[in-house]
């Protein structure tokens, strides 16, 4: 899959996003792989898949992005998407404190339900509706309707997530989807998280084969297909 | 004695929760009526009430076309259907006989052969029909001419000139029965048919609203509004409607819906099932969808229900709107209909509706799409009831709140793909692909979000007609054709990306590389349907409904488990006060008891129904969904979480010894009614389960369990979450400190929230000490206080006598004393302050007055508690007549004349004090006199300070730190807040009050009677009865026997204050007297109390006798009256049709047909047109002599 030939070894990294319904989890993810910010997403049914590369110095990181549905319903479906995450993103939404509340929930069942050692970023968005946002000036008319008249409509201080995320070891980021605002950054400081021991045998039993061993199941599997096929046409 | 097998049952119950609770009855063995209800599509309200083999005729069309060769008709073979609104036929051998087995009940469930659950034949409203007739047959046989109101909307002004256009239509029914079972099928019929006369006007209303009549009219007459058939009509439809072809696909259709009837009285006949594969026209398409899918039926029952639940729920706000707001804007943004303000406020207005009509669902992500998509072919109301339809029927459980059913249909998937195609199953699980991760999104929101559009419709097409195992034969086809491709894919990425790849190329020729021009142009889709529904025809809709059984329970499981431990992790901060073993426990009871309580309701709900049902016979409208008996598991999303007062009775009863109540009315009564005559012998077996409260014990009712509930209900919502429960438990529970403990039972009676309790409240105090110990104390009790050396150690169980009775009698030494400190320290209450502060019977009462308020009240009380409340202690056998006098006797005004009535109750506690004293000698007394002249001494002191205390001139109450230290004054109550009220709630291992069998219960009602005992002898009343009484439901649903009760046993603690002179050895003797005999008691008692209820009910259990179904008598005659086979020949009859529509239908069978022997089909309508088999059946039939009914309404 992922072993080309490129000069720097790559990996792929299951990465799923987790976080109260509204708080921007498809906007970071749009932001980070398209660079693009969009008013009205067709919301997330189930779960979305983007794939996007994020080159460090030494290695190059394929992210695999599961963003799931925020809905509240939609959250005993979360165990088969974090399934095997080796990183996750808990987003929680600046200026609405209950968003906070719903992002430990989820870092709770994730330390205690997802893979042993998953690389944990909380990450606080819609920095751009707060007065120390940096670059609400750079991007305009999106005509975002949550924008706040009075400038400051922070709800949730730094200190106080901070202190959150360094007591459960979290990676901790406030960012914007709408300006772009540490986006990469957080992508970038978890591809730096992850664990080299765990990128080897990054993915399930199928991709810890090598190299020579796995095309050889490919040929078989695609003899298989044929024969197994027909004979099942016959017999319906 | 208190059937120690039921607390078995349910002690297992508790400990595997899912052993009992799952897979009903209705699982596994659905209702004759459900399976009726989903083969016809029809509404819940319909039943199957008669049904005969019948054989259809219907008459050549002879009006779009001359053909001769028609002249025979159609014939088919099958099954008439009677219900309360609908006459069915289908060709499908079913019967819902309540004799028939499962199978002919479920034959629908089998293969359909494109036909759907219905197959062939016709789903008349009741309403709908014009006329029927009786012909007389020459061979003995009943045949019914059956004229419809097909073309109703129309042939109103000029009938003569248009009489060409609107031929009425009329079909045949031959029955095949026993004389007896037509007569009887046509006696239903013509009720059926007279009450339907007035709902004709519904039907044009309705109707009204279909395309099909705006079709149909001819072209003058056509007005210049056409029926609203989605916002197609505004924004176009999707698709080219040249590629489409639809403008042949219409005129197939008209031809069709003219010879066989449009909407309500179309008849399906094969051609119609084909028409529909090959893709609906778009402006019939929501009509179709409608008939096919059975909303239309909903819409029929209730056409208003749309705009009514619109206009009563105007300008409100809920959770659901609020998550419909924020989808709207992104449902299908790439239709224009749906970027502009009316598309979205229809899209709005439907799922807000929706949201209303069904709460529990409300809305679910997802929902926006599929309406969107509805809403693009009908109009809001169509809509509203397709989505009801839907989320009830169709794909059930998709959209709760905990989404189970889409959770199932996936593991149901999967095992289809396992068992079809092994390799690849093979390949997934090497690669640790998750299947659903793909196929989730296909189901939710029936392949509309993932495939084009044009093509999702066509799935929905079929989808409609035949039920959900299109969505697992169109998922099933697509592994199947990229099989090869997912092969090579070895992660989620890949596995996405090959299937995004392929729904973006299905309009693209399936074999471009052909040499043969046919097979070139059959595009991927078609390849798709074909694959789908030929390859995987054994996928039936029975496959999908065991598979889903197999898997039900796993699937519930694990949302449970999951559920609940989101929910102990989510509950707030105080919850870490109690340990995770503690919270699961206290999860796992909370659901369970609203669990079983919902079971229990529906149950008796159910029971009703059956009775309401025998006593008239037939025919009556049921409330209740026999398909539902499940509601409220966790898992199946929960219909409630919250805990109403009754429900946390029960909970705590589970957990806590004394919030079970004295006197177990629900116990076995059957064994009790011997000697109840020929009133007791139509008892049911399940009586047990009828009870209010199932097979637990019985909850109490106490004015301490009311104010826990509100303490407990932060809110005021008169209901508790989980969170209230939990912080509620945690705060008595988890904090292990005295001082907590005190402070919070002292908040528990400060009502005001002052800090003071003035002597009402001192009193209630009290009586809630009383109340918590009557069952002896738990916890570590400190042996050194106890005189007799012989102090339990760690919790006492009540069958554990000596130590029990000592500890108990001790502390009942200590709330004398507790009341006496109380006064003595107790401060004035500010004059200023008195009016708000004292109650204002408090100021007015003088102790006698109050006494006789307390009767009075006690009256009321006892006037509702069931009778047996006096059955304690009684050891005459025929006494209910009595009793029922006591009930009257009880309104005296005066104390006194009731203690001379009261002949019947043997119990001495209710005789005048002097006769105590004789009784005591006789009852087997251990008591030491040690003890006893202890009493002696704290009842006198008690009794000079508190009859000071109680003038009521001297309003006083007692402040936090005066409670704590007259709590701290006395050893036995400080270790009652240090750990036995603290350890009172079993929250793990919870309580089983049947463990010692009768001893236990004959202890329990024993010792709580001794206090009863107290107040009634000191007190000069008779109060205590009811406290005997508490929670005695009367029969059935009454459960305010148990209020009634406690009132009783207040007043009793009443009377001991006011007489506290009164000597204390009678009083201990009185105690211990009562709790020998009360344990003597307790099974004559219990046997009472069967036959008081058993009385009560005597009018219920009448209606019991009278079982068996109405329609039992009916036989199955024959097996189908012969008659030419079911296919029709199709192609031949088209005249009026040009060729070029021909082929189109051609390609409905190409679709149907193997991909490889696509190109030689040339031919007409394939394998479907058949031979013609009617070979004269019509012709047994004459119309001689015109019998039947008329109704021309």
């Amino acid at each position: 899959m992922a072993d080309t030939n490129a000069p720097k070894p790559s990996s792929s990294v299951k990465l799923v996003l987790l976080g109260e319904a509204a708080v921007g989890k498809s906007s970071l993810v749009l932001r980070f792989v398209n660079n693009d910010f969009q008013e009205n997403k067709e919301p997330t049914i189930g779960a979305a898949f983007l794939t996007q590369k994020c080159n460090l110095p030494t290695r190059t990181i394929k992210f695999e992005i599961w963003d799931t549905a925020g809905q509240e319903r939609f959250a005993s479906l979360a165990p088969m998407y974090y399934r095997n995450a080796q990183a996750a993103l808990v987003v929680y939404d600046l200026t609405k404190p209950t968003s906070l509340i719903k992002a430990k929930h989820w870092v709770a069942e994730l330390q205690r339900q997802a893979s042993p050692g998953i690389v944990i970023a909380l990450v606080g968005n819609k920095l751009d509706l707060t007065s120390d946002s940096t670059g609400s000036a750079e991007v305009s008319g999106d005509g975002d309707d949550n924008a706040e008249d009075s400038g400051d409509a922070r709800k949730i201080s730094t200190e106080e997530a901070k202190t959150y995320a360094e007591e459960e070891g979290l990676l901790f980021f406030e960012t914007s989807a709408k300006t772009g605002h540490n986006v990469t950054e957080v992508f970038t400081a978890i591809a730096n998280a992850i664990p080299e021991t765990s990128l080897k045998s990054a993915r399930g039993p199928g991709a810890s084969h090598a190299g020579v061993s796995r095309t050889e199941e490919q040929r078989v599997n695609l003899n298989g297909p044929r024969d197994p096929n027909a004979k099942e046409a016959c017999a319906c | 004695m208190l059937n120690l097998s039921s607390f078995v049952q349910k002690a297992q119950q508790l400990l595997d929760p899912t052993q009992g609770l799952n897979l009903t009855d209705s699982d596994k063995n659905p209702s004759k009526a459900s399976l009726f209800q989903s083969q016809f599509r029809l509404p819940d309200s319909q039943h199957p009430l008669y049904e005969i083999t019948a054989e259809l005729t219907i008459p050549p069309s002879n009006v779009t076309q001359g053909g001769k060769d028609q002249d025979r008709g159609f014939h088919y073979a099958g099954k008439l259907h009677l219900s309360e609104q609908y006459l069915c036929f289908s060709t499908t051998p079913s019967s819902f006989l309540q004799s028939a087995s499962t199978s002919t009940s479920s034959a629908f469930t089998g293969q359909t052969h494109g036909g759907g659950p219905s197959g062939n034949g016709f789903t008349f409203p009741l309403s709908s029909i014009r006329r029927v007739e009786r012909l007389h047959s020459q061979n003995f046989q009943f045949a019914l001419a059956i004229t419809t109101w097909n073309g109703i909307s129309q042939d109103a002004p000029k009938e003569t000139k248009d009489k060409k256009e609107v031929r009425e239509q009329r079909i045949t029914i031959q029955l095949a029965g026993t004389r007896v079972a037509c007569e009887r099928f046509c006696d239903g019929l013509k009720k059926g048919l007279r009450a339907a006369v007035g709902h004709v006007g519904k039907l044009k209303k309705v109707i009204g609203e279909c395309y099909s009549e705006y079709l149909l009219r001819p072209e003058e007459q056509k007005s210049a509004n056409p029926p609203d058939a989605g916002l197609g009509m505004i924004f176009r439809y999707p698709g080219d409607p040249k590629k489409l072809r639809d403008r042949a696909k219409m005129r197939l259709w008209a031809e069709y819906l003219r010879d066989n009837g449009r909407n309500v009285t179309l008849i399906r006949q094969p051609t119609f099932h084909k028409l529909i594969r090959v893709g609906l026209p778009n402006r019939l398409r929501g009509e179709i969808w409608e008939l096919t899918s059975g909303s239309i039926y909903l819409r029929l029952e209730n056409p208003t229900l749309y705009a009514d639940t619109l206009a009563k729920h105007v300008g409100k706000e809920s959770l659901a709107i609020d998550e419909i707001e924020k989808d709207l804007n992104r449902s299908l943004p790439e239709y224009p209909g749906f970027q502009s303000e009316e598309g979205i406020g229809r899209l709005r207005r439907v799922l807000t509706a929706y949201s209303w009509v069904n709460a529990d669902v409300g809305y679910c992500q997802a929902m926006n799409i599929v309406v969107a998509a509805l809403l693009i072919y009908m109009s809001e109301a169509q809509a509203f009831f397709l989505l009801s339809t839907l989320c009830d029927r169709l794909v059930p459980g998709y959209y709760s709140t905990t989404m189970y059913g889409t959770l199932l249909d996936q593991k149901v998937f999967e095992s289809l793909v396992e068992r079809t195609m092994p390799i690849l199953w093979e390949h997934l699980v090497k690669c640790d692909v998750q299947l659903s991760v793909v196929s989730l999104p296909w189901f939710l929101s029936l392949y509309i979000n993932s495939m084009p559009l044009v093509f999702a419709f066509r799935v929905l097409d079929v989808f409609f007609v035949e039920g959900p195992k299109v969505l697992f034969q169109v998922g099933l086809a697509i592994l199947r054709i990229n099989g090869e491709e997912l092969l090579d894919a070895a992660d989620d990425g890949a596995f996405i990306s090959v299937l995004k790849n392929y729904f973006a190329r299905l309009d693209e020729s399936a074999h471009p590389k052909s040499e043969n021009p046919k097979l070139r142009a059959v595009t991927r889709f078609q390849e798709l349907m074909v694959v789908a529904f030929k390859e995987f025809s054994g996928i039936t809709h029975s496959t999908i409904t065991e598979l889903r059984l197999k898997n039900k329970d796993a699937v519930l499981n694990n949302i449970e488990s999951f559920a609940k431990r989101t929910a102990i992790r989510n509950l707030g901060p105080e919850s870490k006060l109690l340990s995770t073993q503690e919270l699961g426990a206290v999860y796992d009871r909370f659901y369970g008891v609203l669990y079983e309580r919902q079971q229990r309701d529906l149950l008796i709900k159910q029971e009703e129904v059956r009775r309401a049902r025998n006593n008239r016979i037939s025919r009556i409208g049921q409330a209740v969904d026999e398909g539902n008996v499940e509601k409220g598991r966790v898992g199946l999303g929960p219909s409630t979480s919250l805990m109403d007062y009754d429900a946390f009775r029960e909970f705590l009863a589970g957990i806590a010894k004394w919030a079970v109540s004295d006197s177990p009315t629900q116990s076995r009564r059957d064994t009790g009614s011997s000697n109840g005559g020929g009133f007791y012998n139509s008892f049911r077996k399940n009586e047990s389960s009828m009870s209010p409260w199932g097979n637990g014990p019985e909850p109490a009712d106490h004015e301490f369990l009311r104010r826990l509930f509100s303490k407990w209900d932060f809110d005021s919502s008169s209901a508790l979450t989980l969170q209230n429960v939990v912080t509620g438990l945690a705060r008595i529970k988890g904090k292990r400190d005295i001082m907590g403990t005190i402070n919070y039972f002292f908040e528990l009676h400060d009502d005001d929230g002052d800090g003071k309790v003035d002597r009402e409240g001192i009193l209630r105090m009290s009586e809630a000490l009383l109340f918590l110990s009557r069952r002896g104390l738990e916890g570590a009790l400190d042996r050194a206080t106890a005189p007799n050396g012989m102090m339990t150690e760690g919790m006492v169980t009540p069958g554990n006598d000596v130590p029990d009775q000592s500890i108990n009698e001790r502390f009942l030494g200590s709330v004398s004393a507790f009341i006496r400190r109380c006064f003595e320290y107790a401060d004035p209450d500010h004059p200023t302050n008195q009016n708000s502060q004292q109650p204002a019977q408090q100021q007015t009462a003088s102790p006698q007055e109050d006494n006789l308020i307390a009767i009075d009240d006690d009256d009321a009380a006892a006037g509702l508690a069931d009778p047996d409340a006096f059955a304690i202690g009684d050891d005459d056998d025929d006494f209910d007549e009595e009793n029922d006098d006591d009930l009257l006797a009880m309104e005296s005004p005066t104390a006194s004349p009731r203690l001379a009535k009261r002949p019947d109750t043997a119990t001495s506690s209710l005789q005048p004090p002097s006769s105590l004293h004789l009784d005591t000698s006789t009852g087997p007394s251990s008591m030491s006199n040690n003890d006893e002249d202890h009493r002696r001494r704290v009842s006198r002191q008690q009794s000079e300070k508190a009859n000071i205390a109680l003038d009521p001139n001297n309003p006083l109450h007692i402040t936090l730190p005066t409670f704590r230290m007259v709590v701290l004054a006395d050893e036995l109550l400080e270790q009652f807040f240090e750990s036995s009220f603290p350890c009172s709630f079993h929250l793990i291992e919870g309580i089983n009050m049947c463990s010692s069998g009768g001893n236990s219960s004959g202890n329990n009602a024993g010792s709580s009677s001794s206090y009863g005992g107290v107040g009634g002898a000191l007190g000069n009343t008779f109060s205590n009865i009811g406290f005997f009484g508490g929670g005695a439901g009367a029969g059935g649903n009454n459960q305010q026997g148990g209020g009634g009760g406690v009132a009783g046993a207040g007043r009793g603690l009443r009377g001991v204050l006011d007489n506290i002179v009164t000597d204390g050895m009678r009083v201990a003797a009185e105690v211990r007297r009562r709790m020998e005999e009360a344990q003597r008691e307790l099974e004559k008692n219990a046997m009472q109390a069967g036959q008081q209820r058993a009385g009560a009910n005597r009018d219920d259990e009448d209606d019991d006798e009278d079982d068996g179904g109405p329609v039992e008598g009916l036989s199955l005659g024959g097996n189908g009256g012969g008659g030419g086979s079911a296919a029709g020949s199709v192609s031949e009859r088209r005249g009026g049709v040009r060729s070029s529509d021909r082929d189109l239908l051609t390609g409905a069978d190409a679709e149907a047909s193997d991909p490889t022997a696509e190109a030689q089909l040339q031919h007409g309508a394939g394998e479907a047109s058949g031979i013609a088999g009617g070979n004269g059946g019509a012709g047994s039939v004459t119309t001689a002599k015109v019998v039947g009914v008329e109704f021309d309404g």
